[in-house]
């Protein structure tokens, strides 16, 4: 049981402060939350709206249709009301005469009745929107007394005043949602975007430099890192340009301190160079990659997985490299920490792509881990005055030592000795390729599986990479309920491959089904390079949008 | 397969090139001061002159074409401790890297730049350089250089860098005494930049044409008026100012960051 809430009006009319009020209200109440923005590239004007799903079970994605739409202007009503469900309400923030199933409340007016200006008609709305959906307006009253505890006594009071007088507004018109989904069934009221679960993730795992020049949808990231530098003493530096923010993470981490930079896919492309210098020097470097549609400026506050391949060419020649890509919140999480552990451990670089709609959705999941627990930098002794940066081994790795020690720390982009001097010789040339190249070994060793979720042995089997978790799933149930037998495998890893390891997910699977957000079915394609996969389906976008089940569980069904 | 190892060792200049006297120079210089090797990097980007630490004693990060700066203020934003010494080609600091020029001196970040100006482009083989004087022949540029040539200290003077002078490889007793007081030099960047012919591609600016222009900066200057330097480094025709040019009591990048008041963040990373 779950209804969809839209927030929706133009940008800088409060979309987002009333989103934030609603959803951490609700999730206070016990509720099951999942939200979504979607905005257009203006700072006022245009229509913005934000989702916020409630469900009385865990939820994994937003949906197409409305439930409830509060809209704050009257061009947002026209636009999104032939999106209600049969039965679903408007509510229109003004004074407009109401008409048939559209509610007419005016915020702005019950805000300037109690603090005399409109400075408190998002609380109003909330307390509406409550109302109509018959929740106890205490709990919303509750949450407003611990966000505004910092702001004094008669903030908190006005605020309360406030809500309950939209919550009566909207009471006195006896209209209700019929089927509302029950709270006190989540107990966690901390909500958390996958933006915010990677900066978390890599403030946690040590990282003490991080440089970007801003670009949606990774600047969420960099905003997050900034507001808790101090606290984990990270230096954010925002960069000239992309290109400067990547080469200081290379220097970073050349003189020992784990470091990153994130961008989107423009951004991406100035740091190309800078990649494949990581890739020559052996550097642990880390970029967060959050996907929007290109090509060029493309669309930038939308969402789109158009950069895979990019990522696993991006760069001259050839090197090493591991891409994941989380799916949940959660895995934002574990995924950054895991990603600053494997460029530290194979000393090469590792992208994290994630994409507008995961950075910006949130969810109330299970408090993640805030204390400082940095992750192995696979050191050695930087002590043995005879210490070559790239003496030859096995396994391609070389110890690691860092500047300021007995052991000169020598690093060149050009193609070096194992003293790391730079050499145009032709067998030190072979040598040092394989070397770098015998890293592959290692990040295969420690290949994060893809989930299997679904039915065994399924007649369908969606495969999916990153943010497509949410929406894949809860495809997948619907399938399941309906009849059909349907599995999904997400790969949070998307390279390297373990061909073996993923076929046996798949040998008995009749019909595969890949489901990315590109034109050209990027990730099926790697899969059939691989030998993973032979024959599938697919099923795209690329409007700029997320995935949702409904629209997943349409083409499955064409 | 001939091995060719042995080449690699030699450094990779043209003889009478003014990267011996700079390299001989600042080894000198460091010696001196009793620089500990163990605690200097030595950044570099792509070019003749950015070959220039293979061919002495530190720890080395010769990254990207034109990418020296931003590499060694992650250097010294990881661990301000150590010794940052930048030693680069006009080309690489000044064109390729240009904006990063801009930004670092505005960030005036705890390091020391020594661009080895020669005004022209030696690696690949004798094109136009920033600095190139108004109508400058090139294979390239075959009616004459037509761009304003860049102009490092007036610039450095503008964005307020901390310590800015000009020296030339021709006297190295003066480009000591610069390397000197470079390295001495706390709180913020010091930009040295260093005049020097390139026998191979620059027949205009030539060793004796360099040593007839130079002048050492007169005794009376006072580097902290910023007026007064900015004239000095207008200067570039029959007299070229050699010397400090400019100070400014302006605090480092990295004594003004939150993160590193206690200690180094390398040391912090357990």
């Amino acid at each position: 049981m779950d209804i969809n809430l839209r927030i929706a009006g133009e940008a800088g009319q409060g979309v987002v402060s009333l989103g934030e009020i609603l959803s951490g209200a609700l999730a206070a109440s016990g509720l099951h939350v999942f939200t979504g923005k979607s905005y257009m590239s203006r700072i006022r004007g245009g229509l913005n709206w934000t989702d916020i799903r409630i469900g009385s079970s865990e939820l994994f994605g937003l949906r197409n249709r409305i439930d409830l739409l509060t809209a704050l202007t009257q061009e947002a009503l026209d636009l999104l009301k032939d999106d209600l469900n049969p039965g679903g309400i408007a509510l229109l923030d003004g004074e407009a005469p109401a008409e048939d199933g559209l509610l007419t409340l005016n915020f702005s007016g019950i805000s300037k009745a109690i603090c005399g200006s409109d400075l408190m008609a998002n609380t109003a709305a909330a307390g509406a929107v409550f109302a109509l959906l018959g929740y106890n307006p205490d709990s919303l009253k509750n949450y407003l007394s611990r966000i505004f505890s910092k702001k004094g006594d008669d903030i908190i009071a006005k605020n309360c005043q406030a809500a309950l007088a939209g919550y009566k507004a909207a009471a006195e018109k006896n209209i209700k949602l019929s089927a509302v989904p029950a709270g006190g069934v989540c107990r966690y009221e901390q909500l958390i975007s996958g933006a915010d679960a990677a900066g978390l993730g890599a403030a946690t795992a040590g990282i003490k430099l991080a440089t970007a020049y801003p670009m949606t949808p990774g600047t969420a990231t960099f905003n997050y890192l900034a507001a808790v530098s101090d606290k984990y003493s990270i230096v954010v530096e925002q960069a000239e340009d992309e290109i400067a923010a990547v080469n200081m993470v290379c220097g970073a981490v050349f003189a020992g301190i784990p470091a990153m930079t994130m961008t989107s896919g423009g951004g991406f492309a100035l740091m190309c160079e800078g990649l494949s210098l990581a890739g020559m020097m052996e550097l642990p470097l880390f970029i967060l990659l959050a996907q929007r549609p290109a090509p060029a400026t493309g669309m930038p506050t939308r969402t789109a997985q158009e950069d895979l391949k990019f990522a696993l060419n991006a760069g001259h020649g050839e090197f090493t490299r591991a891409i994941y890509a989380p799916g949940t919140q959660q895995q934002s999480y574990d995924l950054t920490r895991l990603a600053i552990e494997t460029a530290h451990r194979c000393q090469t670089p590792v992208i994290m792509l994630t994409d507008q709609f995961l950075q910006d959705a949130e969810k109330n999941i299970a408090p993640l881990d805030d204390k400082y627990n940095p992750v192995d930098r696979h050191l050695c002794s930087n002590s043995n005055p005879g210490y070559k940066r790239y003496a030859l081994t096995a396994d391609g790795i070389s110890p690691r030592a860092i500047p300021g020690g007995d052991a000169l720390v020598v690093c060149d982009s050009d193609e070096h000795t194992e003293e790391g001097h730079l050499s145009e010789d032709f067998s030190v040339r072979i040598a040092m390729q394989k070397k770098r190249m015998a890293k592959a070994g290692g990040l295969l060793a420690e290949f994060v599986h893809p989930e299997f979720f679904g039915t065994v042995n399924a007649g369908i089997t969606l495969i999916c990479w990153g943010s497509t978790y949410g929406p894949c799933r809860e495809a997948v149930e619907h399938l399941n309920s309906e009849g059909s037998t349907a599995a999904m495998l997400h790969f949070s890893q998307v390279w390297p491959l373990d061909r073996k390891i993923c076929r046996e997910f798949l040998d008995k699977s009749r019909r595969i089904i890949v489901v990315e957000g590109n034109y050209t079915g990027q990730f099926a394609s790697i899969l059939r390079e691989q030998q993973i996969i032979s024959n599938h389906e697919l099923i795209t976008r690329y409007d700029g949008l997320p995935f949702t089940a409904e629209y997943i569980v349409t083409e499955v069904m064409k | 397969m001939k091995n060719i190892a042995v080449a690699d060792k030699q450094p990779a200049w043209c003889p009478g090139c003014g990267n011996y006297p700079i390299l001989k120079t600042l080894d000198e210089a460091l010696n001196e001061l009793n620089i500990d090797r163990r605690k200097l990097v030595l950044v570099s980007g792509i070019g003749q002159a950015a070959k220039l630490p293979h061919y002495t004693k530190a720890n080395v990060f010769n990254g990207l074409h034109g990418r020296a700066l931003p590499a060694a203020t992650g250097i010294k934003i990881a661990n301000h401790e150590l010794e940052v010494v930048v030693t680069s080609g006009d080309g690489d600091i000044y064109g390729e890297g240009g904006n990063h020029f801009i930004h670092t001196l505005r960030r005036n970040v705890g390091l020391k730049l020594f661009v080895h100006n020669n005004q022209v482009y030696g690696l690949t083989k004798g094109q136009a350089s920033p600095t190139s004087d108004l109508g400058f022949v090139t294979k390239i540029q075959i009616h004459g250089v037509i761009l304003q040539p860049f102009n490092p200290m007036a610039l450095a003077i503008a964005e307020d860098c901390s310590w800015v002078a000009r020296s030339f490889s021709g006297t190295p007793e003066h480009l000591k005494a610069m390397m000197k007081e470079a390295l001495n030099h706390r709180d913020g960047m010091a930009l040295l930049d260093i005049l020097q012919p390139c026998f191979s591609f620059n027949h205009q600016n030539t060793f004796k044409w360099y040593r007839e222009r130079v002048r050492p900066v007169d005794p009376s200057h006072d580097p902290f008026d910023r007026e007064a330097a900015l004239r000095l480094a207008m200067k570039f025709g029959d007299e070229i100012p050699v010397g400090v040019i400019y100070r400014s009591k302006r605090k480092s990048f990295e004594s003004q960051l939150e993160a590193l008041k206690d200690s180094t963040l390398v040391s912090r990373c357990n």
